[in-house]
C-alpha cells in the first residue's frame, strides 16, 4: 500500500467516527445528572457508585465473562480437533459432508439454536442455569472455530509433515511441535472470536437461561419495560475502558515478544 | 504448544478467580443459609433494599431474576427446567396460567397480611377468591398529555376529547390491540370486553375516524417520545405515564370518565416451585404495610395496599390521577380473556385500523 490520498483518509476517518459515534454517546451521558439520555445538565459519578453497590449486576458481569472464558476454552479444544479430523478425513464425500453441517449451524439463526436447547435441556432434565448456557455457548462457538483453524490447516504443506516423519517424529511430536504451532494464528483467532460471540450472545442465552443465573444482556433486555437506567450507561462505559486496556496490554505483549510470521517454532 | 498450554491455564486461572469472587459476593449480598427461594419479577420492580431485609428477617436467601414479557415468563416456567418460587405475571397471564395448570393455590393461613389489601382489588373476575394470586401493583390505561404543547385547554376527561379536529396528527397510541379496541369501546359507553359484533363493528368504525389524529403506534419508545417534547398526547398505561412525568414535568395524565382498564401485577406460585414454604413468606412479607410502602416509593407505580398506603405521603396517595377516587374506580374494568376466538377478533380489527392509517 502506498501513501493514503486525501479520499482515503477522509472516507477512514468517517468510518471511525461512525463506528464509534455511538459508544462515546453513550459514555458521555453516563455522567449525567439529570438521569436520562435526553439533556445533559451537570456532571456526575453517581452512576458509576451505583454501578459498584449493585453486587447483582456485578456478579452477572462476572457471570458473562466467566461462561464466554471457559465456552471460549472448550469450545477453541474441540474445534481445533474437530477441524483436524476433518481435514485429514480420507473419503471425500464424508468430509464435503461433515463440513457443509458445520456450515448448516453458522448460518441456523440463533433464535432456532436456543430454543431447541431449551427443549432438549427440559427433556433431558438439565436444570436451567450456568451449565446450560455454559453448555450451549459452547455448541455454537465450536463451528466458529472449525471455521477460523480450518484455512490454516489447508494452507499448510503436507511436506512439512513428511519432513517431521523422515527426521523420526512420532505421531505425537508431529502434533504438538509442526502442527499445532503452524495452525496457532487461528486457534487464537478462532478463541478470540469465540470469546466474543459469547459475551454478544442474547437469543440463545436468552432460552437457557434461569434459576436466578442470567447474564449481561438478557439483563439488560428485561430492564426495558421500566426503562434503563444511566447505571447501565456507567457500566458499558467501564466495560470500554476495561476492553481497550485489554488490547493495549496485548499490544505490548506481542510487540515484545514478537515471533517470526511463518516457519516453525517450538 | 507452550504458548497455548500457557495461554489455557491462565483463561482457567482467571475464570476460577472471576467465580470465587462471585461466590463471595453472593454470600455477602445474602445469607449463608442453604434456604432459598427463586423470585422471578419485571426489571426494575423490587426494591432490591428489601431482599436484604426479607433474608435478615427470615433467613432466606432470595436468588432475583428479571423478565421481560409475561410471554416469556410462562414459557420458561412451562418448560420446566427452573424452580422459580414466586413470580409477578399481568392479570390476563394469571389465567392463561391456570387454564395451563401451572400454578399452586395459596395457602391464605400462611399469608395474614392479605388483610392489608385494600376489598376492592380482592376477588377480581380473573382469579375468584383470590386462590391463586396477591396483587402486587395496579394500574389504568389513560392518556398522558403535554398541556405546553396544546394550544388549548384540555383536560381529557372524556375519550371524545381525542376526537377534536384541533388535534391533528397529535396523538400516540400504544401499540396493543386491547387497549386501542377498549379505547374506541369504553368512548362509545360499551364494556371493553364486549363480544358482540355490532358494538364491535361501532368501535371500529369510530376508531377509523380518529386516524387523522393520530401521529404514531408504537410500543415502549412513547416514553422516551413524550419526554422530549415530540408529541403532545399519548394513550397509555398509568406506570409509562408515570415513567415521563418523573422526567418531564409538565405532562399530566387523565383517566377519562367513561371508563378504562384496570390492570394488575400479581404475585403467584408457579408450579414448578420448590421451596413454596418460603414463597408464602415472601408473599406476606411483601404485603406488610411498611414493605410496600417503602416498595411503592421506590417503583412509583400504585399499590393496593391500603395499610401501607396510609404510611406514605399523602400528596403521592392523595393523586387521583394514579390513585382515582372511588366514582372513577367504579368505571374501571379488568380484562377478562376472551378466549383465542375473540382475541383474533380483536387483533385482526386492530390490525385492519393499523392499515387504514396510511
Amino acid at each position: 500500500m502506498g501513501k493514503q490520498s486525501n479520499i482515503q483518509k477522509f472516507f477512514l476517518t468517517i468510518v471511525f467516527i461512525i463506528l464509534y459515534a455511538p459508544i462515546f454517546f453513550l459514555i458521555f451521558y453516563s455522567f449525567n445528572s439529570n438521569g436520562t439520555m435526553s439533556s445533559f445538565e451537570s456532571f456526575t459519578w453517581e452512576h458509576y457508585a451505583a454501578v459498584f453497590e449493585d453486587t447483582r449486576l456485578i456478579m452477572i458481569v462476572f457471570n458473562t465473562v466467566i461462561v464466554a472464558l471457559l465456552s471460549a476454552l472448550v469450545s477453541t479444544a474441540v474445534g481445533v480437533l474437530g477441524a483436524l479430523a476433518i481435514v485429514y478425513l480420507k473419503n471425500r464425500k464424508l468430509r464435503n459432508t461433515l463440513l457443509s453441517l458445520n456450515n448448516v449451524l453458522i448460518v441456523s439463526p440463533d433464535v432456532i439454536i436456543g430454543a431447541s436447547f431449551l427443549i432438549l435441556f427440559t427433556a433431558v432434565g438439565v436444570r436451567l442455569g450456568f451449565a446450560s448456557v455454559l453448555i450451549s455457548h459452547i455448541a455454537f462457538s465450536i463451528p466458529i472455530v472449525v471455521l477460523m483453524v480450518l484455512p490454516k490447516l489447508l494452507e499448510m504443506s503436507d511436506s512439512l509433515i513428511d519432513a517431521a516423519r523422515d527426521l523420526g517424529a512420532s505421531g505425537r511430536d508431529v502434533l504438538t511441535r509442526v502442527i499445532i504451532p503452524y495452525i496457532k494464528p487461528g486457534i487464537f483467532a478462532g478463541f478470540f472470536l469465540a470469546l466474543t460471540y459469547s459475551l454478544d450472545d442474547f437469543a440463545v442465552t436468552f432460552f437457557v437461561t434461569g434459576n436466578g443465573f442470567s447474564t449481561l444482556s438478557v439483563e439488560i433486555y428485561s430492564m426495558a419495560r421500566a426503562g434503563i437506567t444511566l447505571t447501565i450507561n456507567a457500566l458499558s462505559g467501564l466495560i470500554f475502558i476495561v476492553t481497550v486496556g485489554l488490547v493495549l496490554v496485548y499490544y505490548a505483549l506481542n510487540r515484545r515478544n514478537r515471533t517470526p510470521v511463518t516457519g516453525v517454532k517450538k | 504448544m507452550k504458548e497455548i498450554i500457557r495461554a489455557a491455564v491462565a483463561v482457567i486461572v482467571v475464570s476460577a478467580l472471576l467465580l470465587y469472587i462471585n461466590s463471595q459476593l453472593g454470600k455477602t449480598s445474602g445469607s449463608t443459609g442453604s434456604d432459598t427461594i427463586t423470585v422471578y419479577n419485571w426489571g426494575e420492580y423490587l426494591d432490591p433494599e428489601l431482599l436484604d431485609q426479607f433474608t435478615e428477617e427470615t433467613g432466606i436467601r432470595v436468588v432475583y431474576e428479571t423478565f421481560d414479557s409475561n410471554e416469556a415468563m410462562m414459557t420458561k416456567v412451562q418448560q420446566g427446567g427452573t424452580s422459580y418460587d414466586v413470580a409477578m405475571p399481568s392479570e390476563y397471564m394469571i389465567e392463561n396460567m391456570k387454564e395451563e395448570d401451572l400454578l399452586i393455590p395459596l395457602d391464605h393461613s400462611k399469608i395474614p397480611n392479605l388483610k392489608n389489601i385494600d376489598p376492592y382489588f380482592l376477588d377480581l373476575p380473573f382469579d375468584p377468591d383470590n386462590e391463586y394470586s396477591v396483587p402486587y401493583f395496579w394500574g389504568t390505561v389513560g392518556i398522558a398529555f403535554n398541556p405546553d404543547l396544546l394550544e388549548e385547554d384540555f383536560d381529557f376527561t372524556s375519550w371524545e376529547d381525542l376526537w377534536r379536529p384541533e388535534l391533528r396528527e397529535q396523538i400516540i397510541l400504544v401499540d396493543s390491540a386491547r387497549e386501542v379496541m377498549g379505547m374506541g369501546l369504553n368512548s362509545l359507553g360499551y364494556s371493553l370486553n364486549s363480544t358482540d359484533e355490532s358494538e364491535l363493528d361501532a368501535a371500529s368504525a369510530k376508531l377509523d375516524e380518529l386516524t387523522p389524529n393520530v401521529k404514531a403506534i408504537i410500543g415502549d419508545e412513547i416514553v422516551e417520545m413524550m419526554r422530549r417534547n415530540e408529541a403532545a398526547i399519548a394513550l397509555t398505561w398509568s406506570g409509562q405515564a408515570l415513567d415521563m412525568m418523573y422526567i418531564n414535568e409538565s405532562i399530566d395524565f387523565a383517566v377519562p370518565e367513561e371508563g378504562s382498564n384496570l390492570w394488575f401485577d400479581n404475585m403467584i406460585i408457579p408450579k414448578t416451585a420448590a421451596n413454596v414454604d418460603g414463597a408464602h413468606q415472601f408473599i406476606n412479607f411483601m404485603l406488610d404495610a411498611e414493605v410496600a410502602a417503602q416498595n411503592a416509593d421506590w417503583v412509583g407505580y400504585s399499590t393496593p395496599n391500603a395499610a401501607g398506603l396510609e404510611l406514605m405521603d399523602p400528596e403521592v396517595t392523595g393523586d387521583e390521577r394514579f390513585y382515582p377516587d372511588e366514582e372513577i374506580r367504579e368505571r374501571l374494568e379488568v380484562y377478562r380473556n376472551l378466549g383465542p376466538e375473540m382475541t383474533g377478533e380483536y387483533n385482526e380489527r386492530f390490525l385492519r385500523f393499523k392499515m387504514g392509517m396510511n
